[in-house]
C-alpha cells in the first residue's frame, strides 16, 4: 500500500464494517454506499462513537441530497467510483488532512440540498405553528394510518368533529386528499412516516 | 487602479447586482461598501445600521433582484434573525445572505432557518468574499469561511430547530427535562421551588404547543429531539 496509509481491516458487509471500527478504531473509513445487507449510510449511523475521525464515501450515484446526507452523518469526503478510484491514495490523504474532498459540481448540489432543507425546515414550522394542538393530534394519528373512526374513539371525540379537524388541517396544508396531507406533513416534518 | 475602468463601463449599464448592506458598525461598512463598489458586476445600492433602517431602504429600490447582507449582530429589539425573518416574508424574490466573524454553525443553521440563502464570514479573503456574493445572486446557496467545513452539522442544527420541542420556553424545557426522571406534578414543583398549580400549567401548556396528549407522548418528542434522554445517561 502507499507510503504512511496502511489497511488495518477491511468489510464486505454493513455488520462487518460496523464491527471493524469498533475492533480496530481506524483513523479513516473508506466507506462504499452500497453494500450487500443495508447502505452504507445504515454503517454511519450506526458507528456513534466509534465513527473514525475521517469518513470516506465511495458510492455509484451522487446528487446533492446523498452527500448532504452523508456530511450530515460525519463524512468528510464524497466521491463516485468512476472517479474516486482514480487517485485514492491522494484523495485519502486529503480527508485525513481534513479536507473536504467532493467535486465543485457535488458542493454545490449538496449546498443547494441544504438551502431546500432549511426552507422545508422553515415552512413546516410555520404550518406546525398554525395548527392547534388538537389538530396536531389528529395529524400524528393520520399519518400513523388510522381511520376517521379509529381517530375518534382514541381522542374520545365524534367522527364528526374529527372530520371537522381533518378539513381544517388540509385547508392549512393546502391540499385536498388524505394522502396529500400525509406526504406533505411528512415533506415538512410534521409527522414519521 | 487597473480595475477602474471595468467598473465604469459597468456602472452605466444596468447588468450590475445590487447590494444592500446592513452593517452596524461604520468603519466595517464603509469597508464593504468600497470593497464590493470596487468590484465588477456589483454595486452597493444602499448601507445602513440598523434592522429599522433596512426596513424602510429596500422598499424604495426599485429592483427585482438584490443580495441583502445582514450582519449578525445588529444592536436593538429587531435584531437579524428578525430582519432575515421579515425579509423572507416580504421580498421571496430577494437573496438574503447572514454575515458574522467566526460564526458557529449554530447561528449559520438559525439564519439559514430562519431565510437567509447562506452565509458569509468576514474573516475569508476578498476574493472569496466577492465570489460568493455573486454566487449568491446566481441563485447558488453559498457558505464562505470556517463554518464552510461544517455543513453536515449546520443542516442538523437546522432540523433541531425545526422540532416542535424548540418552541418551549426554558421554563417549559426546565419542567419538562424534570418531568423526564417520572416524578409527580408536586415533586417537580418541590424541585424547581414553584407551585403544583404552576407546574400543572407548564405541562398543559407543553402538551398543546407539542400537539400530544399525555406526558409519555411529550417525552417521546422531547427524547426524539434530544432534550431529554429517556435512558437517563446524560
Amino acid at each position: 500500500m502507499e507510503a504512511g496509509v496502511a489497511v488495518v481491516d477491511r468489510a464486505e458487509t454493513a455488520a462487518a464494517a460496523t464491527e471493524a471500527c469498533r475492533s480496530s478504531r481506524p483513523e479513516l473509513l473508506v466507506l462504499d454506499l452500497e453494500l450487500p445487507d443495508a447502505d452504507g449510510f445504515r454503517v454511519l449511523s450506526d458507528l456513534g462513537d466509534v465513527r473514525p475521525k475521517s469518513v470516506l464515501v465511495l458510492a455509484d450515484r451522487a446528487d446533492g441530497d446523498l452527500v448532504l446526507r452523508a456530511l450530515r452523518l460525519g463524512a468528510r469526503g464524497y466521491v463516485t467510483k468512476a472517479e474516486g478510484l482514480r487517485d485514492l491514495a491522494t484523495t485519502i490523504r486529503r480527508v485525513v488532512a481534513g479536507e473536504r474532498v467532493m467535486t465543485p459540481t457535488l458542493e454545490k448540489d449538496a449546498m443547494g440540498a441544504l438551502g431546500r432543507l432549511a426552507r422545508r425546515a422553515r415552512e413546516g414550522a410555520d404550518v406546525e405553528a398554525g395548527l392547534t394542538p388538537r389538530e396536531r393530534q389528529v395529524l400524528q394519528l393520520l399519518g400513523g394510518g388510522f381511520t376517521i373512526g379509529q381517530i375518534a374513539s382514541r381522542l374520545g371525540i365524534s367522527p364528526r368533529t374529527v372530520e371537522t379537524h381533518v378539513a381544517k388541517l388540509y385547508r392549512k396544508l393546502g391540499v385536498r386528499t388524505r394522502v396529500q396531507a400525509i406526504s406533505r406533513a411528512a415533506t415538512l416534518g410534521l409527522v414519521d412516516l | 487602479m487597473s480595475e477602474t475602468t471595468t467598473n465604469e463601463d459597468s456602472r452605466t449599464s444596468a447588468s450590475r447586482l445590487g447590494v444592500v448592506v446592513v452593517e452596524p458598525f461604520a468603519v466595517v461598512r464603509a469597508g464593504l461598501v468600497g470593497t464590493i463598489d470596487a468590484s465588477p458586476g456589483l454595486e452597493v445600492l444602499a448601507a445602513v445600521a440598523s434592522a429599522e433602517e433596512a426596513m424602510g431602504i429596500i422598499d424604495r429600490l426599485r429592483r427585482t433582484r438584490l443580495v441583502i447582507l445582514v450582519a449578525m449582530g445588529l444592536p436593538g429589539e429587531q435584531d437579524a434573525y428578525w430582519l432575515i425573518r421579515a425579509f423572507r416574508e416580504r421580498f421571496p424574490g430577494h437573496v438574503i445572505l447572514g454575515m458574522g466573524a467566526n460564526a458557529d454553525p449554530n447561528a449559520i443553521s438559525r439564519a439559514l432557518f430562519t431565510g437567509a440563502d447562506g452565509f458569509v464570514d468576514k474573516n475569508v479573503e476578498v476574493d472569496e468574499f466577492l465570489a460568493a456574493l455573486r454566487a449568491a445572486g446566481e441563485d447558488e446557496v453559498v457558505i464562505a469561511g470556517p463554518a464552510a467545513a461544517s455543513v453536515g452539522t449546520i443542516a442538523e442544527g437546522i432540523e433541531r430547530r425545526r422540532s416542535p420541542t424548540f418552541r418551549l420556553t426554558r421554563r417549559e424545557r426546565e419542567v419538562l427535562v424534570v418531568a423526564s426522571e417520572g416524578l409527580t406534578a408536586r415533586e417537580i414543583a418541590d424541585r424547581l421551588g414553584v407551585r403544583e398549580r404552576t407546574v400543572t400549567t407548564h405541562l398543559a401548556r407543553i402538551y398543546g404547543k407539542l400537539g400530544v396528549g399525555n406526558r409519555l407522548a411529550a417525552l417521546r418528542l422531547a427524547a426524539r429531539s434530544g432534550l431529554v434522554s429517556i435512558s437517563q445517561d446524560e
